[in-house]
């Protein structure tokens, strides 16, 4: 099946999902217009085929930030010696359109027709939540206790959402792009 | 504890420096008697923020972190970076970097699979594989020292091609290798495939049916073992596999065995590949012209994967047109594999864990990144 295939065959269920703006190269990438359409639109792809979640993955488009001011979970730690440095560590590039959400990327891939369709969710930064797919998936859950850990999105309806890959005295959520990394005794 | 039923229970941890979690990963086990009523695998151990890394560092300067992803399979780690970035950028690598891409991530599966062999027959308790698998491993690894200078992390495919061409001497001795292993495939099946021993502790053990293994998303081996014919290089080829003639190996029922097995015989489609390529090897360049040196992608998302030792491993590169990538994210198959412990332990003798456990083949560097 073609990319537009697909889509077609997907908008003739849920007439409200279009394609998303960017496009991941390659692939068919559709926009989901609210958290609502996930469960469902996840139900019926899976049910057509597509019943491999290959990936769940989220993007922080907060952008490089000068962190001055700008700390929304300034890194509790009580142990800090005073004078912790913030650094900008890189530079942001002009015209992107940088903006506070965060952006869900799941992927589904049917073996049968060897297509593949990019699920994407715009939320905003301060509640970024989306259901969780363990019920449909058992792959999401792994994948979404790493994007919990490492991007501080929940998962609505996870059996078990806790940090999995950093350790748990880490405060904060390294993949978000306002992460202040606070020097602790391993960086001496 | 206060009910009789819960008083027998007793929490083991395997790991997390136990030599058969082939890493540190460590397995907090509930056992009732001989049986796991309980397994919470917890891994981070190995954790290196890799995907933050790479968003303050240049894209040729992200393929040294890819070696340390998978560390005995690198060359498909360095491959996958390659081709999301050259996505982004809009270029191709040369018809012979292509061909020499193929043959060493070929080459590296050898070499990663022949390890799984030795260390899954230490696992099982049959030492001897090790010495005859790691002595045809070392050729593998002095065939890629002899190319890049590594043994391990090897950096060697690179945005638009491959560092450097292969040395003057290098596919003779390739050849010679190719000519003395494929005999030593067939030892292997005497000394351990089909020893009665080692089929009995596996054949039979921690099966996956097909369903479970698509749903919990397991790739590669694990996934072809449980029967389901899923192979990137033949759903979504790249690097010209189409070309090749290859078989997908598939177990019958998700046992042990059946992951082990399909190893095996993918080391021989393995072989067949490398001969392939190394029969119509395209003269030219190994490097597209125009790489940048500080190269940057216009903005935009692109999503790579190859078929890496291990399983399916995909890279999802968003790029905001900057010098580094805007967010980097790791599909690891070893990661999406070990998920499924948790669930396929409950029920299992102490015994069978480490059977299952290696049978899995992960790489805890993988894992954590």
């Amino acid at each position: 099946m073609t990319q537009d295939d697909i889509l077609s065959k997907i908008q003739a269920e849920f007439p409200k999902i279009e394609k998303a703006a960017v496009q991941v190269k390659d692939y068919l990438t559709v926009k989901l217009a609210s958290k609502d359409d996930l469960i469902p639109m996840a139900a019926w792809l899976k049910k057509e085929g597509f019943d491999y979640l290959e990936m769940a993955t989220a993007v922080d488009y907060l952008g490089p930030v000068n962190m001055k001011g700008y700390i929304r979970q300034p890194n509790f730690n009580a142990f800090l010696p005073g004078g912790a440095k913030i650094e900008v560590e890189s530079a942001a590039a002009a015209g992107y359109p940088y903006r506070p959400v965060i952006e869900f990327v799941w992927s589904v891939v049917s073996r049968t027709d060897r297509a593949r369709v990019f699920l994407k969710l715009e939320v905003p930064r301060d509640a970024a939540s989306a259901p969780s797919l363990v019920g449909l998936f058992k792959s999401a859950d792994w994948q979404e206790r790493e994007n919990f850990d490492l991007l501080g999105v929940r998962y609505e309806g996870h059996p078990n959402l806790l940090k999995i890959l950093t350790p748990d005295f880490l405060q904060g959520h390294p993949l978000r792009k306002d992460y202040v990394h606070v020097k602790d005794r391993y960086d001496e | 504890m206060s009910s009789a039923a819960t008083s027998d229970r007793l929490f083991i941890n395997l790991g997390p420096q136990h030599p058969s979690t082939h890493g540190v990963l460590r397995v907090g086990l509930t056992i009732e008697g001989e049986v796991i009523v309980k397994a919470v695998p917890d891994i981070g151990y190995l954790h290196r923020g890799t995907e933050k890394l790479a968003e303050v560092r240049s894209y040729h300067h992200c393929v040294v972190l890819t070696d340390r992803w998978d560390y005995v399979a690198a060359m498909p780690n360095n491959l996958v970076f390659c081709l999301a970035t050259e996505k982004l950028l809009g270029i191709k690598a040369p018809a012979r970097a292509d061909a020499l891409r193929v043959m060493m991530c070929e080459l590296n599966r050898v070499a990663s699979h022949l390890l799984f062999v030795g260390t899954y027959g230490i696992d099982i308790g049959a030492f001897t594989p090790f010495l005859y698998a790691f002595r045809e491993r070392e050729m593998v690894l002095d065939l890629f020292e002899m190319l890049c200078g590594a043994r391990l992390t090897y950096n060697y495919i690179r945005l638009g091609g491959v560092m450097i061409d292969v040395p003057a001497d290098w596919t003779s001795k390739l050849k010679e290798f190719l000519e003395y292993f494929k005999p030593k495939l067939d030892e292997y099946d005497q000394l351990l495939s089909f020893n009665p021993i080692f089929m009995a502790r596996t054949q039979g053990v921690g099966l996956v049916t097909p369903e479970e293994a698509v749903s919990w998303a397991l790739s590669g081996p694990n996934l072809r073992g449980s029967g389901v014919a899923y192979d990137a290089r033949k759903a979504d080829p790249y690097c010209g596999y189409e070309n090749y003639e290859f078989d997908v190996v598939v177990g019958k029922e998700g046992s042990c065995w059946d992951r082990y097995f399909c190893r095996v015989l993918e080391m021989r489609q393995s072989v067949r590949i490398i001969e392939q390529v190394l029969a119509r090897l395209p003269e030219g360049p190994v490097m597209a012209s125009g790489v940048a040196k500080v190269p940057k992608p216009p903005a935009g998302e692109a999503y790579a994967h190859v078929e890496a030792a291990r399983g399916d491993l995909g890279i999802h590169l968003v790029s905001d047109g900057g010098m580094s990538p805007f967010r980097m994210h790791v599909r690891a198959p070893s990661f999406l594999n070990l998920a499924i412990l948790q669930e396929k332990l409950v029920g299992m003798k102490i015994s069978d864990v480490i059977a299952f456990l290696g049978s899995i083949d992960i790489v805890l560097g993988e894992v954590d990144r």
